[in-house]
């Protein structure tokens, strides 16, 4: 369904992303591991267009978009739910749902519909519609992010550390709800620090280590790795 | 006390063109941080265009002051097409010395057109309203009754429009409205041609009580600086009520203590409110 081809980005001299090679199939989650710094958000950045790589290419779906932008790649379908959340804070949550759907705007029965399916994965969103995105608590704030995202109607929901900063209880909820969307038919690209939960959670998984692919397959056989073991669980 | 009522209502006058302004100014701050100095252009190009569509082509008030408005949301649009567009990746000083220079620009070519002298431009409303023993002129009133309409459409327009809402949104959070597919371009160009027209709009507004000349932007462009920066930087509701507390104090202390300070009111204010609140009056960004 996607396929990167020794996709290379830098930042002036630097090479944050080298040569790196991946490849999702329909239907499943994939996760991306990987420490601070070690390139995850840059390489989701240059997924949605927002960085360009200055080698490489990026298919989608049998469409070359390598250099599209990203209100052409929403429209195709992939949709980047960013670290941090990056919501519209001062903007209620209904609105902050309602720009997620931004390039779907004139289908207006199919927004309608999508909000209520997000309403249904997320109930406490339908008692906080008015309320201000910025006044939820950083799981809701999490659900507002997911939501606006699967507002666009993705085809490959690329999920960016969507753990990062919540309670552990929240996080597990967090996998549980990845897990639904990914049943109900979306491709899920992962990416996360958190190894245990999301490889728990993963069909196959990537480790990506200084700009560079340095460990996939099986996400149950990197679980058993003592490599992967002692850098990302920690036991 | 109808010497203060009177006072009252310059300064809401006054208020009203500088909110009109400002909110320009804001606007375009709020979503590309762009220090538009350019605006003050904008402001001017309108006044003239209304003054020669009414003086040269007999064109009446209102469909004059609407052209002056299409004129000057084109002209911002296209500074922004080929001048800010092209700095996007460039410093911010970059920006701020791009807009001056739009200004001096388009105050050469007024020039070049209309010649450095002041002009005065006509209105049908040249009578007064006499309420409760107050003699209050047609022209201020109307100044009033449009910004105050204007004020309220940009405000249904940011709030109950998808397009309007993908302003703030921008202004809020530019990486997350480009992920939702927002297109930036569309969106800073929608920007930029409201900006214009509300500053035309202004202009031409004000124009009948004031004088029309190249450089007319400047001073304005200054206290529309000084109302952003003590309401807020890109804050909406910032802009106006600094507008109005700008002129409110002009008018008053132009009155009770001389007007030949009262351009030099607004920076003294600027100063105060600065010392106490350092923020400004709003919290930063668009809400």
């Amino acid at each position: 369904m996607l396929q990167l081809d020794a996709v290379t980005v830098r930042y002036g001299n630097f090479t944050a992303i080298d040569r790196v090679d991946i490849s999702l199939t329909h239907g499943e989650i994939t996760v991306l591991l990987g420490a601070n710094g070690a390139g995850k958000t840059t390489l989701f950045k240059t997924l949605s267009g927002l960085l360009r790589p200055v080698s490489g290419t990026i298919i989608f779906d049998g469409r070359d978009i390598t250099r599209s932008k990203p209100t052409e790649i929403v429209r195709l379908g992939l949709v980047h739910c960013p670290e941090g959340r990056k919501l519209f804070p001062a903007l209620s949550v209904e609105k902050n749902l309602l720009l997620g759907a931004y390039v779907h705007a004139r289908d207006k029965a199919g927004v309608q519909r999508a909000l209520e399916e997000v309403y249904s994965l997320f109930p406490i969103l339908r008692d906080k519609a008015q309320d201000e995105a910025g006044s939820l608590s950083g799981g809701q704030q999490q659900m507002v992010a997911i939501g606006r995202a699967l507002m666009a109607r993705p085809r490959l929901l690329l999920l960016d550390e969507p753990s990062l900063g919540l309670a552990p209880l929240v996080v597990k909820q967090m996998f549980e709800v990845i897990a639904r969307i990914n049943a109900s038919g979306t491709t899920v690209l992962l990416a996360e620090q958190n190894a245990y939960g999301a490889l728990k959670i993963a069909h196959k998984a990537y480790i990506l280590e200084q700009g560079r692919i340095i460990l996939q397959g099986d996400p149950q056989k990197l679980l058993a790795d003592d490599r992967v073991r002692r850098a990302y669980i920690g036991i | 006390m109808i010497l203060f009522i009177q006072q009252i209502l310059n300064g809401l006058t006054l208020g009203s063109i500088y909110s009109l302004v400002a909110l320009g100014l804001t606007l375009v701050y709020g979503i590309m941080h762009i220090p538009n100095f350019a605006h003050g252009a904008f402001y001017m190009m309108g006044g003239f265009v209304a003054y020669s569509l009414m003086t040269k082509a007999g064109v009446p008030y209102w469909p004059a002051i609407l052209c002056a408005a299409a004129v000057s949301a084109v002209i911002a649009m296209v500074s922004e097409r080929l001048v800010f567009r092209a700095l996007e990746n460039a410093l911010p000083l970059h920006h701020m010395i791009a807009a001056i220079g739009i200004l001096l620009f388009l105050e050469a070519l007024a020039h070049a057109i209309w010649g450095a002298e002041f002009h005065r431009m006509p209105t049908p409303y040249t009578g007064s309203v006499t309420l409760a023993g107050l003699s209050l002129p047609t022209q201020r009133i109307l100044i009033i009754v449009s910004a105050f309409v204007l004020m309220v459409a940009l405000n249904l327009f940011l709030r109950k429009t998808l397009l309007g809402t993908a302003i703030l949104a921008m202004a809020q959070n530019r990486e997350g409205a480009f992920l939702m597919g927002i297109d930036a371009n569309k969106i800073s160009l929608l920007t930029f041609a409201i900006a214009g027209a509300l500053a035309a709009v202004a202009a031409a507004l004000f124009a009948p009580i004031n004088l029309i000349y190249p450089t007319m932007g400047e001073l304005v462009i200054m206290k529309a600086f000084v109302i952003i920066i003590l309401g807020g930087m890109g804050s909406i509701s910032g802009a106006i009520v600094g507008g109005l507390i700008i002129g409110m104090a002009e008018a008053l202390a132009g009155f009770y203590v001389s007007s030949d300070y009262k351009d030099l009111i607004a920076f003294a204010v600027l100063v105060l409110i600065l010392a106490l609140r350092p923020e400004g009056l709003f919290t930063k960004g668009m809400r």
